[in-house]
């Protein structure tokens, strides 16, 4: 079989694409991407056929797929990728060579060229060759998609030019001869010399002129097929200096040196710049990984890589050492294990310095109550608002709606709401979560002795995924205290973190606070939460006596939430109380032995008074004040008196 | 001479065809001269006798242009075959970084072979090169002579070829094996500059 090669001329302008592209078509597996560029007309398409006919020739034969990028497009923008591309893109993969054609076409379409890259990239490693042909130059090209562009910027780039005068008159003389046509023996120098853009324009300038010398009877003077064409008739300067015995390469001569210079291309190729090879395998495995390799890929891009092993024994180790740091991060601060800087070896430093504050912040912290979560909450008007705002932090765990502050009156369940937060947040995987009284805050702080204790202590929450604050009102005065909490709370806003609080007190009538602290917390959502109502009041009854025999006793029930209540934690006091006396007496509570019981308190004071305060509920611990209306009826009248009273 | 220089990104090789007088080293040069497309040749320097003898040396210098990012040149030179320029041979030998040995398969001039090739060895010793650690390729030059008159490429390898070098049959007069033995050093001197620890 001819050599699909020979039909080339040799020239300055071609030599480097054709010997590139005979390097391809010989090589029977190689790793290989190759750019070729020319304008319309140049011969990339003719060039890309050579490579085909040529590898497909191969003994034994190599299987080539050409593909007309315009006509995928095409197909993609008629039916998209579906099904065909998938198969379309087996049979790319299963290719021994790919010849992409008119790769420009492409530009603006994403998916083709996502679909492309792949492609590509498959290829590649998978060590297998794939010659790209476009007619615009790469940085000429819009909407590129920054993989596929960088992906081609490394690729081996070759024009392919416009052939000399030389060139082309030899090309146009052989495709008189190849014609039969008896034309003037200066045709084809004279139209080589006319100034047209491509090859192909010169080939369709002769064809016109052959067509007219089949039915003229003489051969056409140059100076007349010119005209025909509507060119000037004088002869071009460059094709004067043309002398008529320049040494004009035969096919034949240039192949042989065509082929030399394939096989030196190979030759440098492999001895000199394997180091990029075995770059690319390295990035595609670290890729692989998961890891950014912006290191190796500076490298690549410069030339400065004569021996990439110790870079590439850095990096693994970088790389490796990272590894270590994320598989650690993800045992002690799982909320962290995702961030970039486990991903990059240059910013290892960082991930040390990560790993080194989780390990310092790894020290145990107050956790929610587990008793105390949203479903053992009763829910009524009195605390639906901060309900809900409980449920829009949940919801948007990236600190949009901190701090959340809990005000009202002691005993009314912000500390509840406070723990069924951090509970809540919790089963939903956020952690870690402080959970802890301004009382214990402050006993932190103070007992710790030397400054890099406070440092790591301030480390510790400045980490976290939430703090929860109780009892807010408690730090008033504590100087040290709020500065603290003022640090902590701008750490942990600048990382959009969640933090609520909780307030015996409206925020304006706080006193003894920083103004910096206060105005921090208005800054967030307020939610005020009142006495228990009737609905709170009886999910906290029915709560209470879910594990008794009275759990269904209607009756009773109803009498313990008809009365009223300053606060949850009174309730819980009446009901612990009643279940207490049940106890005692060995019967099951009823409405009625509620009735004799806890209205005879009122009139038995002495009674009470025996009963321990921390049991009542009612009774303020220790302290003697007054917490709840009950506790104020100091004369409770009789059964009787009531009857009387409430019909009355 | 810096070979690889990679932050000028250039390889430059320098070719030497050795071999006993009228074996065809400067046929060699002529044919490949011929082959190169004038854009890649630089002028063929060649200073004959009027005998056509090569009196100096031969120099032709071909640019193959960026390759993998590379300027790469190879200059090729001859060296005048005649026993008495010894001291021009030695000249030309310094810095080569491949020997084509070209033999002239006639029995007749087996002789002057061996000469050539000890004479080779020689200035290379005295170069402080041992010639094993040479990029070398033989070829075994007018094999398109009667084979009655020439010795088999199987018979130069016995004499010649005694660490298994590449070696090839020519008729550098009518081309065959001219480039396929360029080739076969171009190919060995390169994995040779590969190897060594590049210039900067």
């Amino acid at each position: 079989m001819t050599d699909p090669f020979a039909s080339f001329v040799a020239d300055p302008a071609t030599q480097e694409a054709l010997a590139a592209a005979r390097l391809v078509a010989d090589s029977p597996r190689m790793r290989y991407l190759l750019l070729v560029q020319g304008n319309r007309g140049a011969g990339k398409t003719h060039l890309l056929k050579a490579i085909r006919d040529r590898a497909a020739s191969a003994d034994p034969p190599r299987t080539v797929e050409l593909v007309a990028v315009a006509r995928l497009t095409e197909l993609v923008h008629a039916r998209g990728l579906t099904d065909a591309g998938v198969a379309l893109r087996d049979r790319l993969l299963r290719a021994d060579l790919v010849l992409l054609d008119d790769l420009d076409a492409a530009e603006r379409h994403l998916a083709v060229q996502a679909f492309l890259y792949d492609v590509i990239e498959s290829r590649l490693v998978a060590g297998q060759a794939t010659v790209a042909a476009t007619a615009r130059p790469l940085g000429r090209m819009t909407d590129l998609d920054g993989r596929l562009g960088r992906r081609l910027r490394e690729a081996t780039f070759v024009e392919l030019g416009l052939p000399g005068t030389a060139a082309r008159t030899a090309i146009l003389e052989r495709r008189i001869t190849e014609s039969g046509a008896v034309v003037d023996p200066g045709l084809g120098a004279t139209l080589a010399a006319a100034s047209f853009r491509s090859l192909k324009e010169y080939l369709g300038a002769l064809n016109r002129i052959l067509a007219v010398q089949g039915a003229a009877a003489s051969p056409i003077l140059p100076a007349d097929a010119l005209a025909l064409l509507g060119l000037e008739s004088e002869p071009a300067v460059e094709s004067s200096r043309v002398p008529a015995a320049a040494p004009r390469a035969t096919a034949t001569e240039s192949a042989e040196f065509d082929a030399f210079l394939t096989d030196v291309t190979a030759n440098v190729a492999t001895q000199f710049d394997h180091w990029r090879g075995r770059l690319r395998d390295i990035i595609a495995h670290w890729q692989g990984l998961g890891f950014r390799t912006r290191r190796l890929e500076t490298a690549l891009a410069s030339d400065s890589g004569w021996d990439p092993d110790p870079l590439i024994t850095e990096f693994g180790h970088d790389a490796g050492e990272l590894q270590r740091l994320a598989a650690e991060i993800r045992a002690i601060a799982p909320d962290l294990a995702g961030a970039e800087v486990f991903r990059d070896p240059d910013q290892l430093a960082a991930a040390r310095h990560i790993v080194t504050e989780s390990r310092l912040r790894r020290a145990p912290l107050s956790a929610p109550l587990p008793d105390l979560t949203l479903a053992r909450l009763g829910v009524g008007p009195s605390n639906r608002v901060a309900l809900e705002a409980v449920a829009a932090v949940v919801a948007n765990r990236d600190g949009r709606h901190s701090p959340l502050v809990f005000v009202g009156p002691s005993g009314v369940g912000k500390t509840h709401l406070l723990h069924a937060l951090g509970n809540t947040l919790a089963a939903a995987g956020l952690g870690p979560i402080a959970c802890l009284s301004a009382h214990s805050f402050l006993g932190e702080l103070t007992a710790l002795k030397a400054p890099e204790d406070l440092a790591q202590w301030r480390s510790r929450y400045q980490w976290v995924a939430a703090l929860l604050l109780d009892d807010l009102h408690l730090l008033a005065d504590e100087r040290n205290g709020q500065a603290e909490l003022l640090q902590i709370f701008g750490a942990l806003a600048e990382g959009s973190r969640i933090m609520a609080f909780t307030s015996a007190r409206p925020l304006s009538e706080l006193e003894g606070f920083d103004p910096r602290l206060l105005t921090r917390l208005e800054g967030g959502v307020v939610a005020e939460v009142g006495p228990p109502d009737r609905e709170v009041r009886l999910a906290v009854i029915k709560g209470l006596l879910a594990d008794t025999a009275a759990a269904n006793d209607v009756g009773l029930i109803d009498y313990l939430t008809a009365r009223s209540a300053d606060s949850a934690r009174a309730v819980q006091g009446l009901v612990r109380r009643l279940l207490a006396e049940a106890q005692a007496e060995r019967t099951v509570p009823s409405a009625a032995f509620a009735r004799e019981t806890l209205e005879a308190v009122e009139t038995r004071p002495v009674r009470r008074e025996r009963r321990s305060a921390a049991a009542s509920g009612i009774l303020s611990p220790g302290m003697g004040v007054i917490r709840s209306r009950e506790k104020m009826v100091l004369t409770w009248p009789t059964p009787g008196d009531r009857l009387i009273g409430d019909f009355g | 001479m810096p070979l690889v220089n990679l932050t000028a990104r250039e390889i430059t090789c320098k070719l030497v065809y050795y071999g006993p007088g009228r074996c065809g080293k400067t046929t060699n040069l002529q044919y490949i001269h011929g082959r190169v497309p004038e854009n890649r040749r630089g002028r063929m320097v060649s200073l004959a006798t009027q005998s056509d003898r090569t009196l100096f040396f031969d120099f032709l210098p071909i640019e193959l242009g960026v390759i993998s990012g590379f300027t790469t040149r190879f200059q090729l030179y001859t060296v005048p075959g005649q026993v008495y320029y010894n001291a021009t041979r030695r000249l030309v030998l310094q810095g080569a970084d491949g020997v084509v040995f070209v033999a002239d398969s006639q029995a007749r001039r087996f002789d002057e072979n061996v000469d050539s090739f000890k004479n080779l060895q020689d200035n290379l010793l005295e170069q402080g090169i041992d010639i094993r650690q040479m990029p070398l390729v033989l070829q075994y030059n007018k094999q398109d002579l009667p084979p009655d008159l020439i010795l088999s490429p199987a018979e130069l390898d016995d004499t010649f070829n005694f660490r298994s070098v590449p070696s090839l049959p020519a008729d550098a007069l009518h081309g065959t094996g001219v480039f396929e033995t360029l080739k076969a050093l171009s190919t060995v001197v390169l994995q040779r500059l590969a190897a060594r620890p590049p210039s900067l």
